[in-house]
């Protein structure tokens, strides 16, 4: 039987502090970044002419089509050299987090403007309403209320994919986990905490998550 | 144009969709105070036509004036920019066969949107016209239900007063009781009476044989893209000429 011995973590409920801290920055900021990304490029998708949305759609796939990580490693390591700035691994990470995260909110996005029923836009043009007006004021309140849902998915798992970062050696609270495990030799306590506390941020989101789900479905 | 002082002139007006030509060349006066009736077969073109007058479909040739607002179509004439399209439908309200009210908003803002957001109201004084037409349309106790909480044919009436609120010259109704219930007709029939009555000009489509004779003062039949017959209530549908139209006719007696 394995003895546990949390205690030996003391030392260092600091550095699991801020780690945390480092991973909700992460996912706040370049879920913020995601969303201005996937809002635009969304609606250009939907509207925009050929030549805007053919491009788009392709930086869509690529981020979609290849793992966080080998984006994260390669703008770490490949763009600097491409375009001959130096990046940090903080910058690095916060570009690829949010060029991933916008590549799926886009599709989101998309999906919910493009599901609002086409006899909306047609009210809003047979009052005199012009095209701007109808998207702020009918189609984009309905389309969010879809898009809730997968909203709230994609953000949980940006969360989780935010430990990615640890491997250019960005702060993080999985990254702060493997280094007290360097010191600690304490790999099951440093892990099982680890993992306790994403739960612990994470699961409270899914339970709101399920609640609006089923709270829209009643509004049917 | 409108030299006869006609509130809409509808000249010749054509419509493709691709190769499938759906109108070709129909031309419709409709003086102030006229209520004009569409009959015709499915995919006869009566929507088609009816959206070209409000310009949710684009004419590909011909002359449309509706008030003080002209468009020509074709190749010659610029197409009408976003700004002239948007004014003309402040003065064309339309009723969709499938309502469209807005899900997201109350009754009250479904009717106060127009005026608000496109005339800039004041919302004291759109809210008060709200009311106002909410009343009118039987739905004074229905102003912050939510749109999902109405029966269609209370749907119907709160989008008749969406339309009304704008304060429109003309009324464009497209089969605005085909997709209710047979006892909620009724209801929407008799606030569309109600506004011929008052004099309101409108044009509409309809499956409704006996209200169209009795509330039109024309009643036109489409036919494969043109406006086949015209004429008062009596003549097109007591005293048809075409074999085509007879037929029509003859079937609705047997289906309804
Ligand atoms: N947006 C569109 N794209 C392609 N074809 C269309 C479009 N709108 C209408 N049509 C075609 O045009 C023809 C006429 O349609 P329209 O809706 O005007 O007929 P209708 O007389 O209103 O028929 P119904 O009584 O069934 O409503 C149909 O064959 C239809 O398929
Ligand atoms: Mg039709």
């Amino acid at each position: 039987m394995y003895v546990w011995e949390f205690a030996a973590l003391k030392p260092y409920w600091g550095l699991i502090g801020q780690g945390l801290l480092v991973t909700l920055f992460y996912t706040v900021t370049t879920v913020v970044a995601g969303l201005l990304i996937g809002l635009v490029v969304g609606i250009l998708r939907t509207t925009a002419p050929r030549w805007v949305s053919v491009p788009l759609r392709l930086y869509i796939e690529v981020f979609r089509c290849t793992p966080l990580l080998v984006q994260l490693v390669w703008m770490y390591y490949a763009l600097p050299v491409l375009i001959g700035v130096d990046m940090s691994p903080a910058m690095a990470c916060f570009v690829a987090l949010s060029l991933y995260a916008g590549s799926f909110y886009a599709e989101i996005f998309r999906g919910g403007i493009e599901a609002v029923d086409t006899g909306q836009w047609e009210a809003g043009r047979a009052i005199g309403m012009r095209r701007g007006k109808i998207f702020r004021r009918i189609v984009l309140p309905q389309a969010t209320q879809v898009m809730i849902p997968s909203f709230i998915n994609q953000t949980i798992m940006q969360l989780k994919n935010t430990s990615l970062v640890s491997v250019v050696a960005v702060g993080d609270l999985l990254y702060q986990g493997s280094v007290i495990t360097a010191t600690s030799y304490k790999p099951l306590e440093v892990y099982t905490i680890v993992a306790v506390l994403y739960f612990v941020v994470l699961f409270p989101l899914t339970l709101v998550a399920d609640q609006i789900e089923t709270r829209m479905g009643a509004h049917r | 144009m409108s030299a006869n002082g006609a509130t809409l002139v509808a000249n010749n007006i054509h419509k493709a969709f691709g190769d499938h030509e759906v109108l070709k060349g129909v031309s419709l006066s409709v003086q102030r105070g006229e209520v004009v009736t569409l009959i015709g077969a499915s995919g006869s073109g009566k929507s088609t036509f009816l959206r070209c007058l409000n310009l949710l479909e684009m004419p590909q040739q011909g002359e449309l004036a509706i008030g003080a607002h002209r468009f020509a179509f074709g190749k010659g004439p610029r197409a009408p920019k976003d700004a002239q399209l948007a004014q003309l439908r402040e003065n064309v309200g339309m009723v969709f066969q499938h309502f469209n009210l807005f899900p997201h908003m109350s009754v009250l803002a479904n009717v106060t949107e127009g005026p608000r957001q496109v005339k800039g109201m004041a919302r004291t004084e759109a809210d008060a016209l709200g009311r106002d037409l909410l009343a009118k349309v039987g739905l004074a106790d229905k102003a912050d239900a939510f749109p999902s909480r109405l029966s269609g044919g209370q749907k119907q009436r709160v989008a008749i007063a969406r339309a009304l609120a704008m304060k429109p010259e003309v009324m464009l109704f497209d089969e605005p009781t085909s997709a209710l219930d047979p006892e909620l007709v009724g209801e929407v029939l008799s606030v569309i009476r109600n506004l011929a009555a008052e004099g309101m000009t409108m044009v509409l489509v309809t499956h409704e044989m006996t209200f169209a004779a009795d509330v039109s003062t024309r009643v036109g039949f489409m036919n494969g893209g043109i406006m086949a017959e015209i004429g008062t209530p009596e003549e097109t549908i007591r005293q048809p000429r075409s074999e085509r139209l007879k037929a029509f006719l003859s079937r609705f007696h047997e289906t309804h």
